[in-house]
Protein backbone atom coordinates (compact mmCIF):
# COMPACT_ATOMS: atom_id res chain seq x y z
CA UNK A 1 0.00 0.00 0.00
CA UNK A 2 1.18 3.51 -0.70
CA UNK A 3 1.46 5.66 2.40
CA UNK A 4 2.24 8.78 0.38
CA UNK A 5 1.27 9.68 -3.16
CA UNK A 6 1.47 12.81 -5.23
CA UNK A 7 -0.53 13.09 -8.40
CA UNK A 8 0.34 15.62 -11.09
CA UNK A 9 2.00 17.96 -8.63
CA UNK A 10 2.99 21.37 -10.02
CA UNK A 11 4.58 24.23 -8.16
CA UNK A 12 5.79 27.56 -9.42
CA UNK A 13 7.37 30.57 -7.78
CA UNK A 14 5.70 33.54 -9.52
CA UNK A 15 5.89 31.92 -12.92
CA UNK A 16 9.09 29.95 -12.46
CA UNK A 17 8.02 26.33 -12.71
CA UNK A 18 9.91 24.34 -10.09
CA UNK A 19 7.85 21.15 -9.97
CA UNK A 20 6.33 19.76 -13.11
CA UNK A 21 3.86 16.88 -13.10
CA UNK A 22 5.44 15.01 -10.19
CA UNK A 23 3.87 11.62 -9.51
CA UNK A 24 5.60 10.17 -6.49
CA UNK A 25 4.60 6.91 -4.84
CA UNK A 26 6.00 5.88 -1.49
CA UNK A 27 5.13 2.40 -0.22
CA UNK A 28 4.48 1.80 3.43
CA UNK A 29 7.60 0.67 5.28
CA UNK A 30 10.13 1.43 2.57
CA UNK A 31 13.12 3.74 2.64
CA UNK A 32 12.70 5.96 -0.35
CA UNK A 33 15.52 8.23 -1.48
CA UNK A 34 15.01 11.27 -3.65
CA UNK A 35 18.11 12.29 -5.54
CA UNK A 36 18.80 14.82 -8.23
CA UNK A 37 21.18 17.63 -9.13
CA UNK A 38 21.08 20.97 -7.33
CA UNK A 39 17.99 22.93 -8.23
CA UNK A 40 16.07 19.83 -9.27
CA UNK A 41 13.25 20.78 -6.90
CA UNK A 42 13.81 18.20 -4.17
CA UNK A 43 13.39 20.55 -1.22
CA UNK A 44 10.45 22.27 -2.92
CA UNK A 45 8.82 18.88 -3.33
CA UNK A 46 9.34 18.33 0.40
CA UNK A 47 7.94 21.76 1.19
CA UNK A 48 4.83 21.13 -0.88
CA UNK A 49 4.24 17.71 0.67
CA UNK A 50 4.82 18.82 4.27
CA UNK A 51 2.72 21.97 4.05
CA UNK A 52 5.21 24.83 3.82
CA UNK A 53 3.60 25.69 0.47
CA UNK A 54 0.39 24.69 -1.20
CA UNK A 55 1.00 23.19 -4.65
CA UNK A 56 -0.13 25.22 -7.67
CA UNK A 57 -1.82 22.10 -9.02
CA UNK A 58 -2.14 18.45 -8.15
CA UNK A 59 -2.92 16.30 -5.16
CA UNK A 60 -1.04 14.95 -2.18
CA UNK A 61 -2.45 11.83 -0.55
CA UNK A 62 -1.22 10.60 2.83
CA UNK A 63 -2.48 7.30 4.28
CA UNK A 64 -5.25 7.29 1.73
CA UNK A 65 -6.50 10.72 2.70
CA UNK A 66 -6.12 13.83 0.58
CA UNK A 67 -3.94 16.33 2.44
CA UNK A 68 -3.19 18.82 -0.31
CA UNK A 69 -2.44 22.22 1.20
CA UNK A 70 -2.69 21.06 4.82
CA UNK A 71 -0.70 23.04 7.35
CA UNK A 72 2.39 21.46 8.90
CA UNK A 73 0.87 21.04 12.38
CA UNK A 74 -2.09 19.12 10.96
CA UNK A 75 0.19 16.84 8.96
CA UNK A 76 2.30 16.22 12.05
CA UNK A 77 -0.82 15.27 13.96
CA UNK A 78 -1.76 12.60 11.42
CA UNK A 79 1.74 11.12 11.52
CA UNK A 80 4.14 12.94 9.21
CA UNK A 81 7.49 14.12 10.56
CA UNK A 82 10.11 16.25 8.89
CA UNK A 83 13.70 17.34 9.40
CA UNK A 84 15.37 20.24 7.67
CA UNK A 85 18.37 20.68 5.43
CA UNK A 86 19.39 23.78 7.34
CA UNK A 87 19.43 22.81 11.00
CA UNK A 88 16.32 24.19 12.63
CA UNK A 89 16.31 23.49 16.35
CA UNK A 90 15.39 25.65 19.34
CA UNK A 91 18.88 27.07 19.62
CA UNK A 92 18.65 28.62 23.08
CA UNK A 93 16.87 25.66 24.65
CA UNK A 94 18.81 22.66 25.93
CA UNK A 95 19.04 19.39 24.04
CA UNK A 96 16.65 17.94 26.58
CA UNK A 97 14.09 20.71 26.08
CA UNK A 98 14.34 20.36 22.31
CA UNK A 99 13.45 16.69 22.39
CA UNK A 100 10.85 17.26 25.10
CA UNK A 101 8.97 19.58 22.76
CA UNK A 102 8.51 16.64 20.41
CA UNK A 103 7.48 14.31 23.23
CA UNK A 104 4.88 16.84 24.46
CA UNK A 105 3.46 16.97 20.95
CA UNK A 106 3.38 13.18 20.70
CA UNK A 107 1.51 12.99 24.03
CA UNK A 108 -0.82 15.73 22.77
CA UNK A 109 0.01 18.01 25.69
CA UNK A 110 -0.53 21.47 24.30
CA UNK A 111 -2.59 23.90 26.31
CA UNK A 112 -1.81 22.45 29.71
CA UNK A 113 -1.59 25.30 32.20
CA UNK A 114 -2.03 23.43 35.45
CA UNK A 115 1.14 21.44 35.94
CA UNK A 116 4.81 22.21 35.83
CA UNK A 117 6.38 20.55 32.86
CA UNK A 118 9.47 19.68 34.90
CA UNK A 119 7.30 17.70 37.29
CA UNK A 120 5.81 15.51 34.58
CA UNK A 121 7.80 12.40 35.39
CA UNK A 122 6.69 10.34 32.40
CA UNK A 123 7.61 13.11 29.96
CA UNK A 124 11.04 13.55 31.55
CA UNK A 125 11.69 9.80 31.50
CA UNK A 126 10.65 9.40 27.90
CA UNK A 127 12.79 12.36 26.85
CA UNK A 128 15.81 10.97 28.68
CA UNK A 129 15.20 7.63 26.98
CA UNK A 130 15.29 9.27 23.58
CA UNK A 131 18.46 11.19 24.50
CA UNK A 132 20.14 7.93 25.48
CA UNK A 133 19.12 6.26 22.24
CA UNK A 134 20.58 9.08 20.17
CA UNK A 135 23.73 9.31 22.31
CA UNK A 136 23.08 12.87 23.38
CA UNK A 137 22.55 12.14 27.08
CA UNK A 138 25.99 13.63 27.77
CA UNK A 139 24.84 16.92 26.26
CA UNK A 140 21.47 16.87 28.01
CA UNK A 141 21.67 20.34 29.54
CA UNK A 142 23.70 22.07 26.86
CA UNK A 143 21.93 24.66 24.70
CA UNK A 144 21.39 23.28 21.20
CA UNK A 145 23.54 26.05 19.73
CA UNK A 146 26.55 24.78 21.71
CA UNK A 147 26.45 21.28 20.22
CA UNK A 148 29.06 20.17 17.71
CA UNK A 149 27.85 20.21 14.13
CA UNK A 150 27.39 16.46 13.93
CA UNK A 151 25.49 16.27 17.20
CA UNK A 152 23.35 19.24 16.26
CA UNK A 153 22.40 17.41 13.08
CA UNK A 154 21.56 14.29 15.09
CA UNK A 155 19.31 16.43 17.26
CA UNK A 156 17.65 17.85 14.15
CA UNK A 157 16.88 14.37 12.84
CA UNK A 158 15.76 13.13 16.24
CA UNK A 159 13.30 16.00 16.70
CA UNK A 160 11.53 14.90 13.54
CA UNK A 161 11.30 11.42 15.04
CA UNK A 162 10.35 12.46 18.57
CA UNK A 163 6.69 12.89 17.63
CA UNK A 164 6.71 9.22 16.59
CA UNK A 165 5.57 9.72 13.00
CA UNK A 166 4.67 6.92 10.59
CA UNK A 167 6.31 8.73 7.71
CA UNK A 168 9.58 10.61 8.20
CA UNK A 169 10.78 13.10 5.63
CA UNK A 170 14.51 13.77 6.03
CA UNK A 171 15.91 16.64 4.00
CA UNK A 172 19.63 15.95 3.52
CA UNK A 173 20.24 14.61 7.01
CA UNK A 174 23.99 14.28 6.44
CA UNK A 175 24.51 17.69 4.83
CA UNK A 176 27.91 19.08 5.74
CA UNK A 177 28.94 16.11 7.88
CA UNK A 178 32.38 14.54 7.89
CA UNK A 179 32.81 10.89 6.74
CA UNK A 180 32.72 9.73 10.31
CA UNK A 181 29.71 11.78 11.27
CA UNK A 182 27.87 10.63 8.15
CA UNK A 183 28.52 7.03 9.09
CA UNK A 184 27.11 7.62 12.57
CA UNK A 185 24.12 9.52 11.21
CA UNK A 186 23.25 6.71 8.81
CA UNK A 187 23.42 4.21 11.65
CA UNK A 188 21.22 6.50 13.73
CA UNK A 189 18.66 6.85 10.98
CA UNK A 190 18.65 3.11 10.36
CA UNK A 191 18.14 2.43 14.06
CA UNK A 192 15.49 5.08 14.77
CA UNK A 193 13.38 4.52 11.68
CA UNK A 194 12.95 0.79 12.21
CA UNK A 195 9.46 -0.06 10.98
CA UNK A 196 8.75 3.46 9.72
CA UNK A 197 8.47 4.78 6.21
CA UNK A 198 11.33 7.13 5.33
CA UNK A 199 11.65 9.58 2.49
CA UNK A 200 15.13 11.00 2.34
CA UNK A 201 16.77 13.61 0.17
CA UNK A 202 20.45 12.86 -0.09
CA UNK A 203 23.46 13.86 -2.14
CA UNK A 204 25.87 11.30 -0.77
CA UNK A 205 25.54 8.32 -3.12
CA UNK A 206 27.08 5.92 -0.62
CA UNK A 207 24.35 6.83 1.83
CA UNK A 208 21.65 6.55 -0.80
CA UNK A 209 22.68 3.13 -2.05
CA UNK A 210 23.28 1.72 1.42
CA UNK A 211 20.04 3.02 2.91
CA UNK A 212 17.37 3.16 0.24
CA UNK A 213 14.99 0.44 -0.91
CA UNK A 214 13.82 2.59 -3.74
CA UNK A 215 15.18 5.67 -5.44
CA UNK A 216 13.42 8.45 -7.29
CA UNK A 217 15.48 10.74 -9.48
CA UNK A 218 14.24 14.28 -9.81
CA UNK A 219 15.61 16.38 -12.65
CA UNK A 220 14.48 19.90 -13.56
CA UNK A 221 11.34 19.50 -11.49
CA UNK A 222 10.29 16.25 -13.10
CA UNK A 223 10.67 12.61 -12.12
CA UNK A 224 13.24 11.06 -14.41
CA UNK A 225 13.19 7.55 -13.03
CA UNK A 226 11.97 5.63 -10.02
CA UNK A 227 12.92 2.15 -8.96
CA UNK A 228 15.18 -0.09 -6.91
CA UNK A 229 18.83 1.00 -6.50
CA UNK A 230 20.16 -1.53 -9.03
CA UNK A 231 17.84 -0.31 -11.73
CA UNK A 232 18.66 3.35 -11.10
CA UNK A 233 22.39 2.63 -11.17
CA UNK A 234 22.01 1.09 -14.63
CA UNK A 235 19.65 3.70 -16.07
CA UNK A 236 21.27 5.64 -18.91
CA UNK A 237 18.99 8.64 -18.49
CA UNK A 238 19.95 8.96 -14.85
CA UNK A 239 23.63 8.62 -15.64
CA UNK A 240 23.37 11.39 -18.19
CA UNK A 241 21.48 13.71 -15.89
CA UNK A 242 23.21 13.15 -12.65
CA UNK A 243 25.46 10.27 -11.81
CA UNK A 244 27.72 10.87 -14.77
CA UNK A 245 28.65 14.30 -13.49
CA UNK A 246 30.13 12.97 -10.30
CA UNK A 247 32.61 10.83 -12.22
CA UNK A 248 34.14 13.77 -14.02
CA UNK B 1 14.82 18.41 51.24
CA UNK B 2 17.40 21.01 52.16
CA UNK B 3 16.53 22.89 49.02
CA UNK B 4 12.90 22.91 50.08
CA UNK B 5 13.81 24.19 53.51
CA UNK B 6 15.94 27.04 52.21
CA UNK B 7 13.16 27.98 49.85
CA UNK B 8 10.74 28.20 52.75
CA UNK B 9 13.23 30.33 54.67
CA UNK B 10 13.55 32.72 51.71
CA UNK B 11 9.78 33.02 51.49
CA UNK B 12 9.33 33.65 55.20
CA UNK B 13 12.15 36.19 55.38
CA UNK B 14 10.84 37.94 52.28
CA UNK B 15 7.31 38.13 53.61
CA UNK B 16 8.46 39.38 57.01
CA UNK B 17 10.48 42.14 55.35
CA UNK B 18 7.45 43.10 53.25
CA UNK B 19 5.25 43.07 56.36
CA UNK B 20 7.41 45.37 58.47
CA UNK B 21 8.58 47.53 55.55
CA UNK B 22 5.95 50.32 55.87
CA UNK B 23 6.57 50.59 59.64
CA UNK B 24 10.28 51.05 59.05
CA UNK B 25 10.45 53.45 56.11
CA UNK B 26 7.40 55.61 56.57
CA UNK B 27 4.56 56.52 54.25
CA UNK B 28 6.53 58.12 51.44
CA UNK B 29 8.66 55.08 50.67
CA UNK B 30 5.69 52.82 51.21
CA UNK B 31 4.01 54.54 48.29
CA UNK B 32 7.20 54.41 46.24
CA UNK B 33 7.21 50.68 46.86
CA UNK B 34 3.60 50.26 45.68
CA UNK B 35 4.47 52.15 42.50
CA UNK B 36 7.51 49.95 41.99
CA UNK B 37 5.48 46.77 42.57
CA UNK B 38 2.74 47.80 40.13
CA UNK B 39 5.28 48.54 37.43
CA UNK B 40 7.18 45.37 38.32
CA UNK B 41 4.08 43.29 37.54
CA UNK B 42 3.39 45.36 34.44
CA UNK B 43 6.97 44.92 33.19
CA UNK B 44 6.76 41.16 33.78
CA UNK B 45 3.70 40.98 31.52
CA UNK B 46 5.66 42.82 28.83
CA UNK B 47 8.50 40.35 29.27
CA UNK B 48 6.05 37.50 28.60
CA UNK B 49 5.97 38.91 25.08
CA UNK B 50 9.51 40.25 24.77
CA UNK B 51 11.64 37.76 26.66
CA UNK B 52 9.49 34.65 26.37
CA UNK B 53 7.79 34.93 23.00
CA UNK B 54 10.34 37.17 21.30
CA UNK B 55 8.11 40.02 20.14
CA UNK B 56 8.54 43.65 21.14
CA UNK B 57 5.37 45.52 22.05
CA UNK B 58 5.63 49.29 21.68
CA UNK B 59 2.04 49.78 22.78
CA UNK B 60 1.83 47.77 25.96
CA UNK B 61 0.29 50.76 27.74
CA UNK B 62 -2.99 50.04 25.94
CA UNK B 63 -3.49 46.93 28.11
CA UNK B 64 -2.39 48.76 31.25
CA UNK B 65 -4.60 51.72 30.34
CA UNK B 66 -7.59 49.56 29.43
CA UNK B 67 -7.39 47.98 32.88
CA UNK B 68 -6.94 51.30 34.66
CA UNK B 69 -9.77 53.05 32.80
CA UNK B 70 -12.19 50.13 33.17
CA UNK B 71 -11.64 49.96 36.90
CA UNK B 72 -11.92 53.73 37.27
CA UNK B 73 -15.09 53.90 35.17
CA UNK B 74 -16.69 50.95 36.96
CA UNK B 75 -16.01 52.61 40.31
CA UNK B 76 -17.28 55.97 39.08
CA UNK B 77 -20.53 54.77 37.56
CA UNK B 78 -21.55 51.78 39.64
CA UNK B 79 -22.42 52.59 43.20
CA UNK B 80 -20.83 50.34 45.80
CA UNK B 81 -18.73 48.39 43.28
CA UNK B 82 -16.63 46.02 45.41
CA UNK B 83 -12.84 45.88 45.48
CA UNK B 84 -11.94 42.49 44.04
CA UNK B 85 -14.38 42.70 41.12
CA UNK B 86 -12.83 46.10 40.39
CA UNK B 87 -9.51 44.34 39.90
CA UNK B 88 -11.11 41.62 37.79
CA UNK B 89 -12.77 44.22 35.57
CA UNK B 90 -9.33 45.63 34.84
CA UNK B 91 -7.90 42.20 34.02
CA UNK B 92 -10.90 41.38 31.88
CA UNK B 93 -10.56 44.63 29.95
CA UNK B 94 -6.89 43.94 29.22
CA UNK B 95 -7.70 40.39 28.14
CA UNK B 96 -10.59 41.52 25.95
CA UNK B 97 -8.45 44.11 24.21
CA UNK B 98 -5.78 41.46 23.56
CA UNK B 99 -8.45 39.07 22.29
CA UNK B 100 -9.77 41.69 19.88
CA UNK B 101 -6.32 42.53 18.55
CA UNK B 102 -4.85 39.03 18.45
CA UNK B 103 -6.23 38.01 15.03
CA UNK B 104 -3.92 40.69 13.63
CA UNK B 105 -1.07 40.48 16.10
CA UNK B 106 -0.50 36.72 15.87
CA UNK B 107 0.12 36.95 12.15
CA UNK B 108 3.14 39.18 12.46
CA UNK B 109 6.40 39.23 14.34
CA UNK B 110 9.54 41.34 14.52
CA UNK B 111 9.28 44.92 13.31
CA UNK B 112 5.72 44.50 12.05
CA UNK B 113 4.57 43.44 15.51
CA UNK B 114 6.31 46.43 17.10
CA UNK B 115 4.76 48.83 14.58
CA UNK B 116 1.26 47.35 14.88
CA UNK B 117 1.29 47.53 18.67
CA UNK B 118 2.65 51.07 18.45
CA UNK B 119 -0.17 52.03 16.09
CA UNK B 120 -2.91 50.47 18.23
CA UNK B 121 -1.41 51.93 21.39
CA UNK B 122 -1.44 55.40 19.90
CA UNK B 123 -4.90 54.90 18.46
CA UNK B 124 -6.30 54.02 21.86
CA UNK B 125 -4.41 56.93 23.41
CA UNK B 126 -6.06 59.34 20.97
CA UNK B 127 -9.50 57.79 21.41
CA UNK B 128 -9.20 58.19 25.19
CA UNK B 129 -8.07 61.78 24.67
CA UNK B 130 -10.92 62.73 22.34
CA UNK B 131 -13.83 60.74 23.71
CA UNK B 132 -14.27 63.22 26.55
CA UNK B 133 -17.83 62.23 27.55
CA UNK B 134 -16.55 58.90 28.82
CA UNK B 135 -12.88 59.33 29.54
CA UNK B 136 -12.73 62.92 30.63
CA UNK B 137 -10.11 63.72 28.00
CA UNK B 138 -6.88 65.14 29.38
CA UNK B 139 -8.34 65.54 32.84
CA UNK B 140 -9.08 61.85 33.02
CA UNK B 141 -11.30 60.07 35.49
CA UNK B 142 -10.69 60.76 39.13
CA UNK B 143 -12.15 61.11 42.58
CA UNK B 144 -14.07 57.85 42.41
CA UNK B 145 -14.70 56.06 45.71
CA UNK B 146 -12.14 53.43 46.64
CA UNK B 147 -14.07 50.47 48.05
CA UNK B 148 -13.03 48.77 51.27
CA UNK B 149 -11.85 45.20 51.39
CA UNK B 150 -14.98 43.51 52.60
CA UNK B 151 -15.73 40.02 53.74
CA UNK B 152 -19.30 40.40 55.02
CA UNK B 153 -19.58 39.71 58.71
CA UNK B 154 -15.86 39.04 59.10
CA UNK B 155 -13.77 42.02 58.23
CA UNK B 156 -13.87 45.38 56.49
CA UNK B 157 -10.59 47.10 55.78
CA UNK B 158 -10.45 50.72 54.67
CA UNK B 159 -8.42 50.94 51.46
CA UNK B 160 -8.06 54.71 51.50
CA UNK B 161 -5.59 54.13 54.29
CA UNK B 162 -2.26 54.00 52.50
CA UNK B 163 -0.72 51.38 54.76
CA UNK B 164 -3.70 49.09 54.32
CA UNK B 165 -3.56 49.61 50.60
CA UNK B 166 0.11 48.72 50.60
CA UNK B 167 -0.65 45.31 52.11
CA UNK B 168 -3.52 44.75 49.72
CA UNK B 169 -1.58 45.76 46.59
CA UNK B 170 1.52 43.79 47.53
CA UNK B 171 -0.57 40.69 48.24
CA UNK B 172 -2.39 40.91 44.93
CA UNK B 173 0.85 41.53 43.04
CA UNK B 174 2.65 38.61 44.69
CA UNK B 175 -0.26 36.31 43.83
CA UNK B 176 -0.25 37.56 40.23
CA UNK B 177 3.52 37.16 39.93
CA UNK B 178 3.31 33.65 41.33
CA UNK B 179 0.58 32.75 38.84
CA UNK B 180 2.63 34.15 35.96
CA UNK B 181 5.77 32.40 37.16
CA UNK B 182 3.87 29.13 37.31
CA UNK B 183 2.48 29.84 33.86
CA UNK B 184 5.98 30.08 32.40
CA UNK B 185 6.80 26.68 33.92
CA UNK B 186 3.86 24.81 32.40
CA UNK B 187 4.14 22.81 29.18
CA UNK B 188 2.39 25.70 27.49
CA UNK B 189 4.99 28.11 28.84
CA UNK B 190 7.74 25.99 27.31
CA UNK B 191 5.84 26.13 24.03
CA UNK B 192 5.88 29.94 24.12
CA UNK B 193 9.66 29.89 24.51
CA UNK B 194 9.79 27.54 21.54
CA UNK B 195 7.88 30.10 19.48
CA UNK B 196 10.58 32.64 20.33
CA UNK B 197 13.42 30.36 19.26
CA UNK B 198 11.90 28.80 16.16
CA UNK B 199 8.26 29.42 15.30
CA UNK B 200 8.41 27.28 12.16
CA UNK B 201 9.59 24.25 14.09
CA UNK B 202 6.74 24.65 16.57
CA UNK B 203 4.37 24.35 13.62
CA UNK B 204 6.25 21.31 12.28
CA UNK B 205 6.09 19.64 15.68
CA UNK B 206 2.32 19.71 15.56
CA UNK B 207 1.46 22.79 17.62
CA UNK B 208 -0.89 25.49 16.39
CA UNK B 209 1.22 28.59 16.14
CA UNK B 210 -1.43 31.38 15.99
CA UNK B 211 -3.42 29.94 18.89
CA UNK B 212 -0.29 29.58 21.02
CA UNK B 213 0.67 33.19 20.39
CA UNK B 214 -2.89 34.35 21.00
CA UNK B 215 -3.17 32.69 24.41
CA UNK B 216 0.13 34.22 25.51
CA UNK B 217 -0.99 37.65 24.29
CA UNK B 218 -4.24 37.36 26.22
CA UNK B 219 -2.48 36.26 29.41
CA UNK B 220 -0.07 39.16 29.06
CA UNK B 221 -2.89 41.61 28.36
CA UNK B 222 -4.97 40.33 31.26
CA UNK B 223 -2.25 40.75 33.89
CA UNK B 224 -1.18 44.10 32.45
CA UNK B 225 -4.84 45.08 32.91
CA UNK B 226 -4.75 43.96 36.54
CA UNK B 227 -1.60 46.05 37.06
CA UNK B 228 -3.52 48.98 35.56
CA UNK B 229 -6.45 48.31 37.87
CA UNK B 230 -4.21 48.39 40.94
CA UNK B 231 -2.73 51.62 39.61
CA UNK B 232 -6.23 53.10 39.31
CA UNK B 233 -7.02 52.16 42.91
CA UNK B 234 -3.65 53.46 44.06
CA UNK B 235 -3.76 56.86 42.35
CA UNK B 236 -7.51 57.48 42.45
CA UNK B 237 -6.94 59.27 39.14
CA UNK B 238 -6.61 57.80 35.66
CA UNK B 239 -5.66 60.09 32.80
CA UNK B 240 -4.25 59.52 29.36
CA UNK B 241 -0.85 60.91 30.24
CA UNK B 242 -0.42 58.57 33.17
CA UNK B 243 -1.60 55.25 31.78
CA UNK B 244 -1.87 55.35 27.98
CA UNK B 245 0.90 57.58 26.68
CA UNK B 246 3.99 56.36 24.92
CA UNK B 247 6.04 56.82 28.07
CA UNK B 248 3.90 54.22 29.83
CA UNK B 249 4.59 51.88 26.91
CA UNK B 250 8.32 52.45 27.02
CA UNK B 251 8.77 52.23 30.79
CA UNK B 252 8.34 48.43 30.99
CA UNK B 253 10.64 47.97 27.98
CA UNK B 254 13.36 49.89 29.81
CA UNK B 255 12.68 47.91 32.99
CA UNK B 256 12.80 44.58 31.18
CA UNK B 257 16.04 45.43 29.39
CA UNK B 258 17.75 46.90 32.44
CA UNK B 259 16.68 44.07 34.71
CA UNK B 260 17.30 41.34 32.17
CA UNK B 261 15.12 39.74 29.52
CA UNK B 262 16.42 36.27 30.14
CA UNK B 263 14.91 35.94 33.59
CA UNK B 264 11.40 36.01 34.97
CA UNK B 265 12.37 38.35 37.81
CA UNK B 266 14.59 40.61 35.70
CA UNK B 267 11.87 43.17 34.92
CA UNK B 268 11.04 43.46 38.63
CA UNK B 269 14.69 44.26 39.35
CA UNK B 270 14.55 46.75 36.47
CA UNK B 271 11.46 48.37 37.97
CA UNK B 272 13.20 48.65 41.34
CA UNK B 273 16.29 50.24 39.80
CA UNK B 274 14.32 52.78 37.78
CA UNK B 275 12.13 53.74 40.74
CA UNK B 276 15.11 54.21 43.02
CA UNK B 277 16.89 56.13 40.31
CA UNK B 278 13.88 58.36 39.81
CA UNK B 279 13.70 59.08 43.51
CA UNK B 280 17.36 60.06 43.66
CA UNK B 281 17.33 61.98 40.39
CA UNK B 282 14.32 64.05 41.38
CA UNK B 283 16.31 65.60 44.22
CA UNK B 284 18.86 66.96 41.77
CA UNK B 285 17.10 67.55 38.48
CA UNK B 286 13.83 66.94 36.70
CA UNK B 287 15.50 65.39 33.67
CA UNK B 288 14.59 61.82 34.59
CA UNK B 289 14.33 60.65 30.99
CA UNK B 290 17.89 61.76 30.39
CA UNK B 291 19.18 59.66 33.27
CA UNK B 292 16.99 56.68 32.35
CA UNK B 293 18.22 56.86 28.79
CA UNK B 294 21.85 56.96 29.89
CA UNK B 295 21.35 53.95 32.13
CA UNK B 296 19.61 52.12 29.29
CA UNK B 297 22.51 52.82 26.92
CA UNK B 298 25.05 51.68 29.51
CA UNK B 299 23.14 48.46 30.14
CA UNK B 300 22.79 47.69 26.42
CA UNK B 301 26.50 48.37 25.89
CA UNK B 302 27.98 46.63 28.88
CA UNK B 303 25.37 44.19 30.20
CA UNK B 304 23.15 43.14 27.31
CA UNK B 305 21.61 40.43 29.47
CA UNK B 306 20.64 43.06 32.05
CA UNK B 307 21.49 43.31 35.71
CA UNK B 308 20.23 39.81 36.47
CA UNK B 309 22.37 38.47 33.63
CA UNK B 310 25.35 40.31 35.09
CA UNK B 311 24.74 38.80 38.51
CA UNK B 312 24.39 35.33 37.03
CA UNK B 313 27.65 35.76 35.19
CA UNK B 314 29.38 36.94 38.32
CA UNK B 315 27.97 34.00 40.24
CA UNK B 316 29.08 31.51 37.60
CA UNK B 317 32.57 33.02 37.60
CA UNK B 318 32.80 33.00 41.36
CA UNK B 319 31.66 29.40 41.73
CA UNK B 320 33.92 28.38 38.92
CA UNK B 321 36.93 29.94 40.67
CA UNK B 322 35.99 28.20 43.86
CA UNK B 323 35.90 24.86 42.10
CA UNK B 324 39.29 25.43 40.48
CA UNK B 325 41.00 26.40 43.71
Amino acid sequence: MNILETEGLYHDFSGLLVLFDVNLEVKEGERHAIIGPNGAGKTTLFNVITGTYSPSRGRVTFKGKEVTGWKPHNLTRVGMGRSFQITSTFSRLTTFQNIRMGILSKRRIRFNLFRKVDKMQNITEETDDVLKRINLDGERDLPASMLSYGKHRSLEISMALATDPDLVMLDEPTAGMSRDETHHAVELIRRLTEGKTVVIIEHDMDVVFSLADRITVLHLGHILASGPPGEIRESQAVKDAYLGETEV
Amino acid sequence: MRNNLSRWIYWVVGLVILAIYPQVVGIYYTNVFVGFAIFGLYAVTLNLLLGYMGVLSFGHAMFFGAGAYSTALALTHIQGFPLLPALLVGGLAGAMLALILCPLLVRVSGTAFAMLTLAFGQLIFVIALKYREVTGGEDGVGGYPIPSFNIPGVVSIDMTDQINFYYFAVTVIIVCLWLLWFYTKTPFGSLVVGVRDNAMRIDYLGFKLPQTKAVNLIVSGCFAGIAGAIYALFQNLVSTLGVLDIGTSFAPILMAYIGGLGSFFGPIVGSAILHLLEDVTFRITEQIELVNGLVFILVVLFAPMGIVGLLRQAKAKWFHKEKVS
